[in-house]
């Protein structure tokens, strides 16, 4: 059989092979990873469906592969199982309900991603998504999307999913015309992809006539924290609210409990003393916790708060998201803020933990660096960038005093935030940082005790899947 | 051993099998169709569905006459020749086998009478009566259809208990007749028997007729047959039953109390059973479920690449129709055109008094699936047209899905109602809404416009029934 590159996540179609751990002839044990993956914002292992011996290796180090593209071939072991195995995969390929492989990887197409990263087309792309329930009653009732049987029969030949057509008629109805003005919409995208390569890169200057120059390819890291850059750059009206906050207090109590911390592997930091500051006052703006639907219209508000932390890496900015932030202690979100940001300097973060982000927080105090525009994390509408604070004189009362002063940036989408909700955020942040109570960063016996308990539980289950 | 070549073999002549047969050699397939009977057209053309709406049509007018009392019109009493009726049902069946016959020798389908039997996956074996011939295919379309399921503690050989295969014979309509099972079967054959002037007992183990039917659809039913017959018992089980003499001694259960009745004769219809049996699908990678019924996809695929199955081998709603359309689906895929049998609609009728039919979705499956619908019923006392036929024991009802207004499903019970669910099937198949009955004209005075109606009473303004909100 052979091993393709599987679907890897949504938005990412393609990887370069990092490592090979296999050489023609060896044998494999299934879940045995095979190969090294790295895609546009982390390194995976895959691993192998089955037991057997590799024939035939399809690609080397360093090719950039696609999804569905063959890795390397596998003979199945032991005549009696591989029969089994055979008819059991026939049986996937006939029977309803499963899936082959290359059905699979066909779902996620990468024009239909792509379409609605280019603005101005009417595309449907996050519809489906938010359609999701309907549609999946409507298979189980035996009923898809509303098309008479000569469209739908139309569909299935060309090969269009119609869960993915904008229906103009009552009730969302596709007639034929909403076939032909989709199939037009997805040619036009094609070429524009094509014609985009020509367009983007404006002619090659031949810089070596000025001097020695040095040439590297741009890693795919850079290719997409580039492209991100230029849809959220170009498709968002960004302004940037700064603001300052007295956090005198809230550094007194670092230092006062950096060691306790310590002691449970965690490190306190400002960055995870800021995101649990910021629920509350996202729960009292929660627009800044949203998402905008470019296609319906809505606006799409969240009751989880997921928050992207970034993260400078030797290859470039990667954005790990912490989960549940209004959930868990200040301890477990410093230690997950700890291990996440080592994960991804190792580029070892996995693509669910980059996904499914509310707000994004920056923090450039440790280098040093001041006030600074950030760039929102699209399809979030708002980040938080941090500068280095600053001991600073202040009047109070007619009387200079010191304070240790922090630098707030607060980029956010006019789209949908206004102004003076923003002059409110990082005014309520900042006060709500500078009176934050001492009991909140105090870690208290009964935590300890859970936390050992958690982290042992965790070390335990490490060693069973290392095992 | 010579053998003879076919691109497509389709075993079975009924609905399904006929339907693959012509449809494969339209589409210039070279094809054997393969019949085990003495004729072509399966069950639903010789034992069941043609011969029994045959004789329901020719006992109604005896019903009508009846009731034709009440408005003046009064007629002798009804002069019935069995043997007759029996031969005018018969040629009624000769001539439509007689027409698949001919249709299949314009179309160059060679036809073989005998049992099939795989001997492997390209391989059939037929016994006709001019002995053994074998069929070396490519394709092969199973269309063996089901037969009357008889528990074996029924079966005890004795030519008084009937499945409906025999019912249909109409050899006698015998005074005392006991009916098993109030499916479609035991309700039609029922009405049949009992106007012919059986006295008819039904009994039913559920606590319904017509289980799995929406219960509004059913009630009018219920009514009808218990005017009909001489009684209807529900939630009553067969514990056992034995020859007495010339008659049968059933021993019935009603909670828990066991009852002894004596009957001329019994007709079992309690389900049906697919024909697998001595059909060598063991030499081949077909599979069936743990009822026997064959598995496929939703493209009519069994697990052996080279064999097809549709109808009611495969499981699911046993209707001819749903074979023809699973026919076309699985020659399509064959010859390489994309099809598919998910999302299509399979209306149901059955023809009892009043009749019974339904598409789409129904209330029940809503409710069970969680899906948030909203039903919407006209009933027919409101219905100019169904007071002029002496017949408002209808209902006519839509089930929408309240964020579009579409139409996910049609029920509809009354007098014609299997001709008027069409309609409905259409509206589903064309993702039309409630606004698109609702604009559309239907004529006056129809039974047809309760639909209408019905769409307008979604809208709250239907102009035959009293408004829910009434202005000041």
């Amino acid at each position: 059989m052979d091993v393709k590159v599987p679907s890897l996540a949504e938005n990412i179609n393609s990887g370069t092979i990092v490592k090979i751990f296999v050489a023609e002839g060896d044998p494999v044990q299934k879940d045995q990873d095979i190969v090294e993956l790295e895609t546009e914002k982390a390194v995976a292992a895959i691993p192998s469906p089955v037991d057997g011996k590799v024939t035939k290796l399809h690609v080397k180090e360093g090719d950039e592969v696609q999804v569905g593209q063959v890795l390397l071939s596998l003979s199945e072991v032991a005549a009696k199982e591989e029969a089994a195995k055979e008819e059991k995969r026939e049986d996937a390929g006939n029977l309803e309900g499963e899936k082959k492989p290359e059905e699979i990887r066909a779902e996620p197409s990468s024009a239909d991603r792509e379409e609605k990263q280019t603005a101005g087309l009417e595309e449907k792309d996050e519809e489906p998504q938010a359609e999701e329930g309907s549609n999946v009653d409507a298979a189980k009732a035996g009923h898809g999307p509303p098309a008479s049987p000569s469209v739908r029969k139309l569909a299935l030949q060309l090969g269009i999913d119609l869960a993915r057509v904008r229906g103009s008629e009552r009730g969302g109805r596709i007639t034929l015309d909403d076939v032909r003005v989709y199939i037009d919409q997805l040619q036009k995208i094609a070429l524009e992809r094509t014609a985009k390569i020509p367009k983007g890169a404006t002619k090659t200057l031949d810089f070596a006539r000025w001097g020695y120059i040095h040439k590297q390819p741009m890693a795919s890291l850079r290719k997409k924290i580039s492209e991100a850059m230029v849809i959220s750059w170009t498709s968002v009206p960004h302004v940037t609210q700064f603001h300052e906050a007295d956090i005198s207090s809230p550094m007194k109590f670092i230092e006062r409990y950096a060691a306790q911390y310590e002691k449970n592997d965690a490190r306190l930091t400002l960055t995870s003393l800021v995101m649990k500051t910021l629920v509350p006052i996202l729960k009292k703006y929660p627009t800044f916790n949203c998402s905008l639907d470019e296609v319906t219209k809505e606006i799409i508000l969240k009751d989880y708060f997921h928050f992207g932390v970034a993260v400078d890496t030797e290859q470039g900015l990667i954005v790990p998201v912490i989960r549940d932030v209004d959930k868990k202690k200040l301890l477990q979100v410093s230690k997950e803020l700890g291990e996440l940001a080592e994960k991804a300097r190792q580029r070892r973060v996995s693509l669910e933990e980059l996904q499914g982000g509310t707000f994004t927080i920056s923090n450039q105090g440790g280098i040093g660096g001041g006030y600074f525009t950030p760039i929102i994390h699209t399809p979030e509408v708002a980040i938080l960038g941090l500068g280095r604070a600053e001991v600073k004189p202040v009047v109070r009362s007619g009387k200079i005093e010191e304070a240790m002063l922090l630098p707030l940036c607060l980029s956010y989408d006019h789209r949908i935030i206004d102004g003076a909700n923003a002059a409110r955020f990082v005014r309520d942040l900042a006060e709500e940082l500078g009176n934050l109570k001492e009991d909140e960063v105090k870690l208290e016996a009964e935590e300890i005790a859970q936390n050992k308990e958690g982290s042992e539980k965790r070390s335990r289950q490490d060693r069973k899947t290392k095992q | 051993m010579k053998s003879t070549k076919a691109e497509v073999v389709v075993v079975g002549a009924g609905p399904g099998g006929y339907t693959a047969a012509f449809y494969a050699a339209d589409k210039g397939k070279r094809v054997i169709l393969v019949e085990q009977d003495k004729r072509l057209g399966g069950v639903c053309l010789n034992y069941g569905c043609i011969p029994s709406k045959a004789l329901l049509h020719a006992t109604k007018l005896i019903r009508e006459a009846e009731e034709a009392k009440i408005r003046g019109i009064s007629y002798g009493k009804p002069q019935i020749n069995l043997a007759k009726l029996k031969s005018w049902k018969d040629s009624i069946v000769e001539r439509l086998s007689k027409g698949l016959n001919s249709l299949g020798d314009k179309r160059r389908v060679e036809i073989l009478y005998g049992r099939g039997h795989f001997e492997d996956s390209q391989t059939l074996r037929v016994e006709t009566p001019e002995g053994q011939k074998f069929i070396q295919y490519e394709k092969a379309v199973i269309a063996v259809g089901s037969k009357p399921a008889v528990p074996k503690a029924f079966d005890l050989g004795n030519k008084r208990i009937m499945t409906s295969t025999e019912a249909l014979e109409l050899e006698e309509a015998s005074k005392d007749l006991l009916i098993v099972g109030g499916g479609y079967i035991g309700l039609e054959l029922g009405t049949v028997y009992a106007t012919l002037g059986s006295n008819v007992v039904l009994v039913e183990a559920m606590d319904s007729l017509l289980p799995g039917v929406d219960p509004d659809l059913v009630q009018h039913v219920k009514r009808h047959a218990e005017s009909y017959f001489r009684e209807v018992r529900l939630k009553t089980k067969v514990l056992e039953m034995a020859t007495a003499g010339n008659q049968i001694k059933v021993t019935l259960e009603f909670e828990g109390k066991e009852q002894v009745g004596y009957y001329d004769q019994v007709l079992v219809a309690v389900g049906r059973v697919p024909n697998c049996q001595d059909l060598g699908l063991e030499n081949t990678r077909v599979r069936t479920d743990d009822r026997g019924f064959i598995q496929v996809n939703d493209k009519q695929q069994t697990s052996d690449p080279a064999i097809f199955a549709i109808g009611d081998v495969t499981g699911g709603e046993l209707l001819a129709h749903r074979a023809s359309k699973q026919a076309r689906i699985a020659i399509d895929v064959m010859t390489g055109e994309p099809s598919t049998s998910a999302n299509i609609v399979v209306p149901a009728v059955v023809f009892t008094d009043p009749e019974v039919a339904w598409c789409g979705l129904s209330e029940a499956q809503a409710a069970s699936m969680g899906i948030e619908v909203e039903v919407v019923k006209f009933p027919w006392s409101a219905s100019g047209r169904a007071l002029t036929l002496d017949r408002a024991d209808g209902l006519t009802k839509l089930i929408v899905e309240p964020q579009t207004d579409r139409i996910l499903g049609v029920g509809i019970t009354g007098y014609g109602a299997g001709e008027l669910i069409s309609e409905g099937v259409l509206a589903i198949e064309l993702g039309a809404t409630a606004k698109d009955l609702a604009e559309t004209i239907h004529p006056h005075p129809t039974l047809s416009e309760t639909l209408m109606e019905c769409s307008h009473l979604y809208y709250g303004q239907a102009t035959h029934i009293s408004p829910t909100k009434v202005t000041e």
